[in-house]
């Protein structure tokens, strides 16, 4: 074969114009259907081959792009859990996931599940769906299935270490958040695949699949409505007595300082559970001690950022959108106990 | 740029220290919001740099050429930028900004003002080794870099992305002064991407695959449930945003686009899609993102307590731009009123205008380009001789679905819903051109 013709013949195998059967009707996909080649900038003395484009059509899945995924790599991410399939395996029972979430959840979540700050409530509120300014949506009043505790606590908590949980301690605090809701009566019963089906969620007859479009205006355009039934209500003066629980529900707690706020938001993920060896509200001694360098020498460590022997303290608690003023509030507010 | 210092603070750090100072009750806190969103973010005037003058920065050279490799705005608009409402969420990682939808200047949210929304804090991914893994009720399961994802046929389309909880204060009352913060859940931006179902072509459903279970990378390992029906229609696996890589608060490096739904439902960070035979129901989609309803509608009793589940499509919706609280009318003249709307259905039809409270509309002209579920800019010219009006625009789908009133929506679910608020809204132009946010 001379060396013309076998460039030729590479130019046809390499210059080919993709005919997607896929996206026939895409005119976006026209746009790619030419691809040059490194063949044709192959240096020849003889004249360039003229490309022969030859379209190809790619079938459906005809791409091959990827690698098989192995039955190991998928078991690693599984991780979702559904309603009655995809049950993790392992155990545990309410008993055993009291100390745990004492532990890692009730920081923010409440010994009780009754939340802390503005962090989810767990327990309670049951009978409340049906009340038109105060609905208490929680796992035991509102939450559909308990694969979803189990999925969720297994997938994201505790907040700052998500997927850190075994198994049997997502059982075993799941069976605990049910327990806190009067769900699972029995501290001792074993939570697992088995028993799972035993397990009602009291409002999994509440939801419906949504039938929009449930409102239906019409394009009037002409009188309306009577000018006489406008009643115009300012930002803040609200809508009836609902205005108050909106600022109930969505806003600081009334009363607290700016200091807890701060706190609430970004410093309690680690002084709340004593991450990073941050010292926790009740750890007087440590404070104790700490407060020996002076409060104006706590207030510049927080701002500043510090590490010390025990851990580290990163700037402005790492919330760099704090004021000077924020971050010692919130200092102030986390030694409000504590004997300076 | 980056040696110079904004010329105005933060709002939202100016709204803080107004609130630590004061120790001030929520009340006059939103209050104060409202005053101080009047702060125009320009220096004061020199009588030098106006004519016959001429102007200083003409009259020696300018910085070099590519003096910042990475462009970035005037430092004129210091204040044009995301903020937070401070005290809404929990913590600023599982949080929400908003767009700054009154200095919006087409029917486009540039990458650094696209509202941001994360569920467990903004992960940084190196896109070398991130992998998308598609298994479950499939023939032949995959998983594959982001150089194999790039090989497929891509497109480019505009949509727009509204978080389902934009608007949620106002459900009870006017709560929140500023359009920033009652609107500013969304963004619009021409999105690049494979089409999904070349994807789910790839690997072969099998016939009892029904659902698709969508993953993110992040910490919250954000999740949702699809239907197989969306996954096959307009649903993209996108890299690209406004013509560059998405941006990391959009889902840097790959992230899913479900047009017109839920914005969660285009789960950023995308790791993992399964196909299954039912939804995974998700937290996202039971304890959160569900329509908690009372309706004040003595034929619907049956529905008190009840919750919509999978409430997917964002409605119809339409707010003025201008004039808004952030951008109050300076003095008596002709004005063009400016907005936005769009709708999870489709293209946008029609958007109508009313100076009374919604007695009477007059229909606006809608602005440049109409595209499938995509901010659509309308606009009508007035003339203001310094009356109060009470503004307001309705938005019609080419469906037909006409945007509700309040009063409708409360008809149709109460006030305990959080999401999927898409009401008329109505802003209040006083005497002095100040602009309120009022509910009729």
């Amino acid at each position: 074969m001379s060396k013309s013709n076998s460039l030729l013949k590479l130019s046809s195998a390499l210059i080919v114009a993709l005919s997607l059967s896929a996206c026939a009707n895409e005119p976006q996909s026209e746009k790619q259907q030419k691809h040059s080649s490194a063949a044709s900038t192959t240096t020849s003395s003889l004249a360039p081959a003229v490309p022969d484009y030859h379209p190809i059509s790619i079938k459906k899945g005809g791409f091959n792009l990827g690698k098989e995924a192995s039955k190991e790599e998928i078991a690693g991410w599984h991780i979702e859990v559904g309603h009655g399939h995809n049950l993790p395996p392992g155990e545990g029972s309410a008993a055993d996931g009291e100390d745990l979430f004492d532990e890692q959840c009730s920081s923010c979540h409440g010994s009780f599940g009754e939340g802390v700050g503005r962090n989810p409530v767990l327990a309670g509120g049951e009978g409340t769906l049906s009340d038109k300014l105060k609905p208490e949506r929680t796992v035991g009043s509102y939450w559909p299935y308990a694969s979803t505790l189990l999925d969720y606590t297994h997938r994201a908590m505790p907040f700052p270490s998500a997927q850190s949980l075994t198994w049997d301690e997502t059982w075993s605090l799941s069976a605990y958040v049910l327990y806190l809701n009067d769900i699972i009566e029995d501290e001792e019963f074993v939570f697992n695949a088995e028993s799972y089906k035993d397990i009602h969620m009291p409002n999994e007859d509440g939801f419906v699949r949504d039938k929009r479009p449930d409102t239906h205006n019409t394009r009037c355009m002409k009188d309306c409505k009577d000018p006489a039934s406008l009643n115009v209500k300012t930002a803040l003066l609200g809508y009836g007595s609902g205005a108050e629980d909106v600022v109930e529900e969505t806003a600081v707690v009334k009363g607290h300082e700016v200091g807890q706020k701060v706190y609430d938001a970004t410093c309690r993920l680690c002084h709340g559970n004593g991450l990073a060896g941050a010292p926790k509200l009740d750890d007087v001694l440590t404070w104790e001690n700490r407060l020996k360098q002076g409060l104006s020498q706590v207030h510049k460590h927080a701002i500043d950022g510090f590490k010390g022997q025990y851990g580290v303290m990163p700037p402005r608690g790492g919330n760099m959108e704090l004021t000077d003023e924020e971050v010692k509030a919130a200092v102030d507010f986390m030694l409000k106990d504590i004997e300076k | 740029m980056s040696d110079e210092k904004p010329i105005v603070e933060n709002n939202t750090e100016t709204l803080l220290k107004t609130q630590s100072e004061t120790k001030t009750s929520r009340r006059k806190f939103l209050g104060q919001a409202a005053a101080v969103s009047t702060v125009v973010a320009s220096g004061s005037v020199a009588a030098s740099n106006l004519p016959p003058n001429v102007p200083a920065w003409q009259k020696t050279l300018g910085k070099p050429v590519n003096s910042n490799p990475y462009g970035q705005p005037s430092k004129y608009e210091a204040d044009v930028i995301r903020k937070r409402v401070p005290w809404l969420t929990p913590d600023s990682i599982a949080s929400i900004s908003f767009t700054p939808l009154a200095e919006i200047k087409g029917m486009i949210s540039p990458n650094g003002l696209a509202f941001e929304r994360d569920h467990g804090g903004l992960p940084t991914i190196d896109p070398k080794q991130h992998r998308l893994m598609i298994h479950g009720l499939v023939e032949k399961p995959i998983i594959l870099t982001m150089e194999d994802i790039q090989r497929f046929p891509n497109v480019s389309r505009i949509h727009f992305i509204e978080c389902p909880a934009n608007s949620a204060m106002e459900w009870k009352g006017p709560q929140v002064g500023r359009l920033q913060f009652t609107h500013g859940m969304t963004n619009c931006c021409e999105w690049t991407g494979v089409p999904l179902k070349y994807i789910l072509e790839e690997v072969g459903i099998k016939p009892e695959g029904k659902w698709l279970y969508a993953e993110g990378a992040d910490s919250a390992s954000m999740s949702r449930s699809i239907p197989m029906e969306k996954a096959m229609d307009d649903t993209l696996v996108v890299f690209g945003q406004n013509g560059e890589a998405l941006r990391p608060e959009q889902g840097y490096p790959l992230r899913l686009l479900t047009p017109g739904w839920e914005g969660n439902t285009s789960i950023k960070w995308l790791r993992r899609l399964e196909v299954t035979a039912e939804p995974s129901y998700q937290r996202e989609e039971t304890s959160k993102y569900t329509d908690l309803i009372n309706p004040n509608d003595p034929d619907k009793k049956d529905l008190i307590g009840k919750a919509y589940m999978f409430s997917w499509i964002m409605e119809a919706k339409a707010i003025i731009t201008f004039p808004c609280p952030e951008k109050p009318l300076k003095g008596h003249g002709k004005y063009v009123m400016n907005g936005l709307a769009w709708t999870g259905t489709g293209k946008i039809k029609h958007v109508d205008v009313s100076f009374d409270g919604g007695i009477n509309w007059q229909e606006a002209e809608l602005n440049g380009l109409v595209l499938d579920k995509c901010w659509t800019r309308f606009s009508i010219p007035f003339e203001w001789n310094g009356e109060e009006l009470l503004i307001q625009s309705r938005a019609t789908g080419e469906d037909g679905y006409v945007q509700p009133t309040l009063a409708q929506l409360r008809k149709a679910r109460g006030v305990s819903s959080i999401y999927h608020n898409n009401a008329i809204h109505t802003w209040k132009i006083n005497k002095n051109g100040e602009v309120e946010s009022v509910q009729v």
